[in-house]
This record gives structure tokens, sequence and C-alpha cells, in this order.
């Protein structure tokens, strides 16, 4: 057959597939070529024979088991469908319209996702409470959200002298609040230790100068220390974010043991250069993992215990 | 109905895929719909009218793409349980044939994957009754032979196209109702039929010896 004539319309017009203006021409077409009428006639025979196939039918009789089977199944109920189709059953029958259905699951999934991003700005950022040291390790970046991390403490009052406690002889103490990263205070719970990478920070609530000799010197507004065996000579560094006017400054280099920051803290801190002396929530963590199995302190207990009391707040010196 | 180029006649009405209303719905139609409502509503018996109704249609399909009797049974029994089970997906405004043959070609592919499929498109079927091979021999053998030479053309057909072409030509179901089973369009389905014929036309007269 020589005509170029495309076949494929020829095979599409003898079922009657093409468009009408395809149809058309291919009419057309067909009244002045006799390769392609011959080759139609052909594929006619083709699709006659290939259609005698319709009258080929399974017989009803072997369909009866068929049948019985499955309503003995269905009336069984073993084919009983699952939590998730008995849903999306309750659902489509209530609405009736598959496309309202899956807006439904849709929202769902909108409202799940968003409760569950609320969860996690709840959550503390573990991230945030690590501490960030820049420029050959010992300047400390400004912590962030640390007042989102366990409270340990507070410091309202001067604190009283005297050698036993161990504190220094001054008097105003500026007033501030003491916090612990979540981590740091996890471990220290389970194991009464302060694990490496420790973070406390020390927050002042007085934003006026106040002058002082106390161990704090001059109303500093913010303090860390850090614990980190491999930067700081006996394990602690200690930093002063006070910048010019009581400014905060992002970044604060490690204080000098001239600062006394380290001889007072490793001499008179109860336990590892922390005043743990002085903040109950520290104390009963510290018991409650001398008694209880280190790992059956869960989260939810250690975020109770670090919320402060509002009947009895600690009147505390600050110290951390 | 459709007047076709070879003279015979389809009917839509029955295998029609758009939406109708409920009112414009045929006595047998709304009957249908009334049985899927009443299983819906918990009433499973009501299911079984409906499995007499497409049984013989579904077991056939089912043997025509199986190419084996042996499972044409299991097929049918999963289809009209999965069809149970998802009933509530029916778009009621549409007819219920193109929906069961959906879920047969599914069913079809599923065993299809788990064991090597015998490509044999022809089965022992019974024959129909006008057919009485006694009363000339001769004919009676040539149409075997020529049934031979189709099932092995058919069968030499990559899988889509055979698929389309069983759907289209053997089925009857226009070409909107074969894309819409194969979720595929009606452009790639014609593609598809159109490649199918041709190839079929081809492997026959190689066949046949250019006989026509």
């Amino acid at each position: 057959m020589s005509c170029a004539f495309p076949k494929e319309m020829l095979a599409l017009h003898v079922e009657g597939d093409l468009s009408a203006a395809r149809q058309e021409m291919t009419l057309s077409h067909l009244a002045t070529c006799e390769d392609c009428s011959g080759f139609l006639e052909q594929l006619r025979a083709r699709q006659t024979l290939l259609k005698s196939l319709r009258q080929e039918t399974v017989a009803p009789s072997e369909c009866l088991g068929m049948r019985r089977e499955v309503m003995s199944i269905i009336s069984k109920r073993l084919d009983t469908p699952g939590w998730i189709v008995r849903i999306e059953r309750a659902l489509m029958i209530a609405i009736r319209r598959p496309s309202y259905a899956v807006a439904a699951f849709g929202l769902l999934g909108v409202v799940s996702v968003s409760v569950l991003a609320q969860m996690r700005n709840i959550t503390p950022d573990v991230k945030q409470s690590a501490a960030v040291f820049v420029e050959g390790g010992d300047t400390l970046l400004r912590p962030q959200g640390y007042r989102d991390w366990i409270l340990v403490g507070e410091a309202t009052k001067p604190h009283s002298s005297g050698s036993d406690e161990g504190t220094a002889r001054a008097a105003p103490t500026p007033t501030g609040r003491v916090y612990i990263n979540p981590s740091g205070y996890r471990e220290y719970a389970k194991t009464g230790r302060f694990p490496e990478g420790t973070l406390m920070v020390w927050d002042s609530d007085n934003r006026e100068h106040q002058a002082g000799d106390g161990p704090h010197g001059e109303s500093p507004v913010l303090l860390a220390s850090v614990k980190d065996s491999t930067r700081f000579e006996g394990g602690w560094g200690f930093f002063d974010f006070t910048g010019v006017d009581r400014s905060m400054t992002a970044k604060a280099q490690a204080l000098p043991e001239s600062s006394g920051c380290r001889t007072c803290h490793r001499r008179d801190a109860e336990t590892d250069h922390v005043f743990t002396q002085f903040y109950p929530v520290l104390q009963t963590a510290r018991r409650a993992s001398q008694l209880a199995p280190q790992d059956t302190l869960s989260l939810l207990e250690v975020l109770d215990l670090s919320r402060p009391s509002r009947v009895q707040r600690p009147t505390l010196v600050a110290h951390i | 109905m459709e007047l076709r180029p070879d003279g015979s006649l389809l009917v839509h009405a029955a295998l029609s895929m758009s939406r109708v209303s409920e009112n414009e719905l045929s006595p047998e139609a709304a009957e249908i719909t009334r049985l899927v409502r009443l299983t819906l509503g918990g009433d499973s018996t009501a299911f079984e009218p409906i499995i007499r109704r497409y049984e013989t249609r579904v077991m056939t399909i089912a043997a025509r793409l199986l190419g084996t009797r042996d499972d044409t049974c299991d097929v049918a029994q999963e289809v009209f349980l999965r069809a149970f089970k998802y009933l509530h997906r029916l778009d009621l405004q549409k007819p219920l044939e193109p929906w069961l043959i959906r879920i047969t070609v599914n069913v079809c592919r599923d065993i299809g994957r788990r064991r090597q499929r015998q490509r044999n498109t022809f089965v022992e079927i019974e024959m129909p009754e006008t057919i009485d091979e006694s009363a000339d021999h001769h004919a009676g053998l040539a149409r075997k032979q020529e049934r031979l030479i189709l099932q092995r053309a058919l069968d030499s057909l990559p899988e889509k196209e055979r698929l389309a072409i069983l759907l289209r030509d053997v089925e009857g179901l226009s070409t909107a109702e074969v894309a819409s089973i194969l979720q595929s369009s009606e452009t790639t389905v014609r593609s598809q039929v159109s490649r199918g014929r041709l190839r079929l036309k081809s492997a026959i007269d190689s066949a046949m010896g250019g006989r026509s």
C-alpha cells in the first residue's frame, strides 16, 4: 500500500472514534483512494472477528457459587472494614460527596499540623539552650530564650553575711532570677551532677543602676556561667553581658581569674561551682535523684519542680 | 444510541459515564441506586441482587483479562467484596457498572502481578447456542482456526494496548469509559486503541497469509 494517509486515522475511523472534522477529512480521502478503502475494509473484517468475542460469556450457573460465597462472607461479617474505612464511610455517607469528605480530611490534617506546630512552639528549644562560643572559643554568645528554661531561684533581698553560708560579705545584692538550661537540669536531676554544657543565667530584675560591692559588683544586667572542662580551668567559665549604660551585649568574653568569680564559686558553692544550697529547686531535684531510680523521673516531674510556687516564693541571694 | 460505521448500534444509556439526575435514571438504574442505598443503610441482603445483576459481566471480563478460567471466580469474589467494602465511595449519580469494571481491572492487575500471567486471552468460555458446528464441520474448523489466530494476535499486543482493545472493542465501552476505568486520558486511550487495531490487523494478516 503506497498511500501516505495516516493509517492510525483509518484505525480510529473504523469504529467512529474520530472527531467530526477528521472524520470528514478521512471520508473525503477514502472517496478518492482505493488503497485506503481496501485497507479500511480489511480493518472492518478484523474488527468484526474481534467483536465476535462479545457473544462468548460466562454461564450464569458458574456465578452461583461465587455469589453465595460473597454473601456468606458478608453475612458472617468476615469482611468487616477497618477503622479507617469506617471513618471514611461515616464521613462520606453523612456528606454524600467525596469532594466534601476529602475537604474534611484536609481540614483535619491542617488542624493536626497546627496543633503539632503549637506543641513544638511551647517546647523549649534545645538548640537555643546550648552555649555557643565564638572568636577563638572564649567568647560566649548571649543565650537566647533563657526565660523559657528552668527557673531555679529568685533573689529579692540582700543576702546575710556569714562565713558559714559562704557568701560574700556585701550589702545590697541586685535582685534577679537564675535559670538553668533544660538539658543541664535533667542530667542534674538524674545524677546529682552538672553535665558538660550546663548553662546558667543570672538575669537582673532591676534595670536601674545600683552601686554595690557584692559578689556581682556594680549592678550587672546579665551574667552566665558555662560548664566546659575543655575550655575553662576548674571546669566553669563566667561571663558578664552588661554593656554600656546597662545595655546587654550580644557576646561576652570569659571573665579573668582576677574577677574573683571562679574563686568565690569554687570556694563557697555547695555543688560544683553552683550555689545549690540557695535553690530549693535544685535541692529537691538532687534529693529525688538520690531516692528514685535515675530513669523514672519524667520530664513532666522535672518541669513541675521547676515552676516557682506562688505561695512560697524563694527569697534568696542571687548567685549562680 | 449511536449508529456506527460498521452498521452496528451502540447503546449508551446503561453505560453512560455522564452525570444524570436521579429523576432521569432508567427504572433499572433507579433500582440499583435503591439497592445501593439499602446496602449502605445496613441491609447487606440488598447487595445480593446487585451481584446477580453484574456477576456475569464481571466474570466474563475477568476471564478475558486474566486469560484463565481458574481464577475467574476468585476475581469476581474479590471484586464484589471490594465493592461492598467501598460502596460508600460510589457516586450514585454515575452508573455502577463502569465502577465495577474498574475494580475488576484492578483486581486482575493485582493477581497478574502476583503470578506470571498466562497470556491466554481466550478461554473456554461457554459457546453461544447459535453456533452449531455440526451443521458445517468445515466452517466450524475454520472458525476455531480464526479464533486461535485472533488469540495469538491479541496476546502479541503490548499490555496497555491489549487492555484498551479488550475494553473498547470487545466489551464495547466508549473511549471516555475506557479512559475512566484505566485512569488515563481519552487521547491516550485513542492512541492505544489505534495502534492496537493496526498491530492486531498486521498480526492476523501475517497468520492468515494475506487472506481477508
